[in-house]
């Protein structure tokens, strides 16, 4: 059991997310950072996709009603156990009582806590990740508050070794803020000059980014077509709207959409999107699918190779 | 029986692949995508996680750590073919009967710009059979099609920023029945307690793609 004794402004449980239930609506959700979630749980001995807390906006505290072996990953914090500093992506050991206090989010957006055994809440459609809009999924359907006691499954047998550091080769390089894109499906729609200017601008995050999608200001794209009938997005589809200006959908994002999309950010490059706060530039580089899968199997690889030294360092 | 343009696969990012069946939306393109998502279904090709059909195309969801793009493309539009010309009947649309209580907060509005009294409007709404075009916007909403002309209006100029589950409300030529609590721009003209999404029922949506609905007046 984890109890919360100070409730940051926005802790939710997440995982990897819905997959089979978009035909009814249902976004896919999850983690926002999906790598530095799975990095965290192998860090803390636990299968990557187990449940984890995400922090949007830093902040509060969590007391370990067990002795507890957790991880952080993901946006940079000041964190401390029981008063001594908590460094990211490494293996700690907490004691029964414990106060693990997070303080103001530093670099990056995003922050997952993963503890061994994952966060224990019933999965709803396959899923145990919070769908706020929906009040449905993780810890009742909402957001974590204060006195909240989240349980835990029981802690994996073997436990990486206090100490264990992941490597940052092993994660996504956030600070370049370059994002990789494949074409989308209505990339016939959008002419050459439209493509130059979403490949060789620069893009900031708006102040209109949530969960669901972040609307980016930078060059207009001119959107001749207006709408489509809706079909199937995605997260990290990059739509654009009537004003041309670009909005790449998030995690939480509606299953569809009647804007046409121009790019999709490759699923590797979601991560270093999703941590960018408004204000924050990002470009895009265009690539095949060939090279974004590749992409993708390399950080599941690199996802493996976490669990595996953890796994080595018991 | 004329000859249907061959399905066009393209790609929607590393994990799905969007499959184009025509550029003019219309009710026969949306049942031929709907059969052959039923079909596709019912084949349980694998690697696929989820089938989305819409208007003019339906979109798979595939796990890319299992199989390429191109793997899944080929397959996918050997699948569609395969179900237009053998079609399979796997799973049979429903249909629904969906009781309506008319005292939406719109019915006067609605009634004073149609120049329709409140009976005739629910006379009209309550005569058809709907069928389920898309489930989207949120878990469980579904938009049906086809509304009586005479009671086409665009959507609110100013959308609610809260409208409760189980409102049933109208837009353009389109009805639907709000599962969730959300922000919605439709006018609502009756209220219904069928529950539309239960995330803790085995299927969770009331409504898949393909069925039909029929509202009844209750009192």
């Amino acid at each position: 059991m984890i109890e919360i004794t100070r409730a940051p402004p926005y802790l939710t449980v997440q995982d990897a997310g819905r997959k089979h239930s978009r035909w009814s609506g249902v976004p896919q959700g999850g983690a926002m950072d999906f790598t530095a979630m799975c990095a965290a749980n192998a860090i803390a001995g636990n299968s990557l996709n187990a449940a984890a807390l995400e922090w949007a906006l830093g902040g509060g505290s969590i007391r370990f009603d067990r002795d507890c072996v957790f991880a952080i990953a993901g946006a940079t914090v000041r964190a401390t156990l029981a008063g001594q500093a908590v460094a990211p992506c490494t293996t700690t050991y907490a004691r029964t009582g414990d106060e693990l206090t997070v303080e103001q989010i530093i670099t990056g957006r995003f922050l997952y806590l993963a503890v061994a055994g994952g966060i224990d809440v019933p999965p709803l459609l396959g899923s145990r990740s919070t769908y706020l809009p929906g009040h449905f999924g993780g810890y009742g359907g909402r957001m974590l508050k204060s006195a909240d006691s989240v349980a835990l499954d029981a802690p994996p047998a073997a436990l990486p070794a206090a100490g264990f550091h992941c490597a940052a080769e092993l994660m996504p390089r956030y600070d370049t803020g370059i994002v990789h894109v494949t074409r989308g499906t209505q990339e016939d729609l959008f002419d050459e000059r439209a493509w130059r200017v979403l490949t060789e601008s620069e893009y900031r995050v708006s102040n209109a980014s949530d969960r669901t999608g972040y609307k980016l200001d930078g060059p207009a794209l001119g959107n001749s077509i207006g709408t489509l009938p809706s079909e199937a997005g995605c997260p990290g589809a990059i739509q654009v709207p009537g004003d041309g200006l670009p909005i790449a959908l998030m995690a939480d994002a509606p299953t569809v959409g009647g804007y046409p999309k121009i790019a999709v950010v490759s699923a590797a490059d979601l991560p270093i999107l999703a941590q960018r706060r408004p204000g924050e530039t990002i470009r895009f580089e265009l690539i095949t699918i060939e090279q974004s899968q590749r992409a993708l199997k390399r950080r599941g690889s690199d996802l493996e190779t976490i669990a595996k030294l953890a796994g080595r360092s018991s | 029986m004329t000859a249907l343009p061959a399905p066009r696969a393209h790609p929607l990012g590393d994990s799905a692949v969007t499959i184009a069946f025509g550029t003019e939306r219309n009710a026969e393109l949306l049942n031929r995508i709907h059969e052959t998502a039923r079909a596709l279904r019912a084949a349980r090709l694998p690697h696929v996680d989820d089938i989305v059909p819409a208007y003019l195309a339906l979109t798979v969801f595939y796990d890319p750590l299992q199989a390429s793009y191109e793997e899944m493309a080929k397959a996918l539009v050997q699948a569609c073919d395969r179900a237009a010309h053998a079609p399979v009947r796997a799973a049979q649309p429903r249909e629904h009967r969906i009781p309506v209580t008319y005292d939406g907060v719109d019915l006067e509005a609605v009634s004073s710009s149609t120049g329709l009294s409140v009976d005739d409007i629910i006379a009209r709404h309550t005569a058809r059979a709907y069928s389920v075009d898309l489930l989207g916007f949120v878990p469980g909403w579904a938009y049906l099609s086809e509304l009586d002309p005479a009671l086409h209006l665009p959507r609110r100029a100013q959308p609610r920023p809260r409208v409760a589950a189980g409102s049933v409300a109208i837009a353009a030529a389109q009805t639907g029945v709000y599962p969730l609590d959300t922000p919605g721009g439709w006018h609502i003209i009756g209220n219904t307690k069928t529950v539309m999404f239960d995330p803790m029922r085995d299927s969770p949506a009331l409504l898949a793609p393909g069925d039909t609905v029929r509202f009844e007046r209750v009192r």
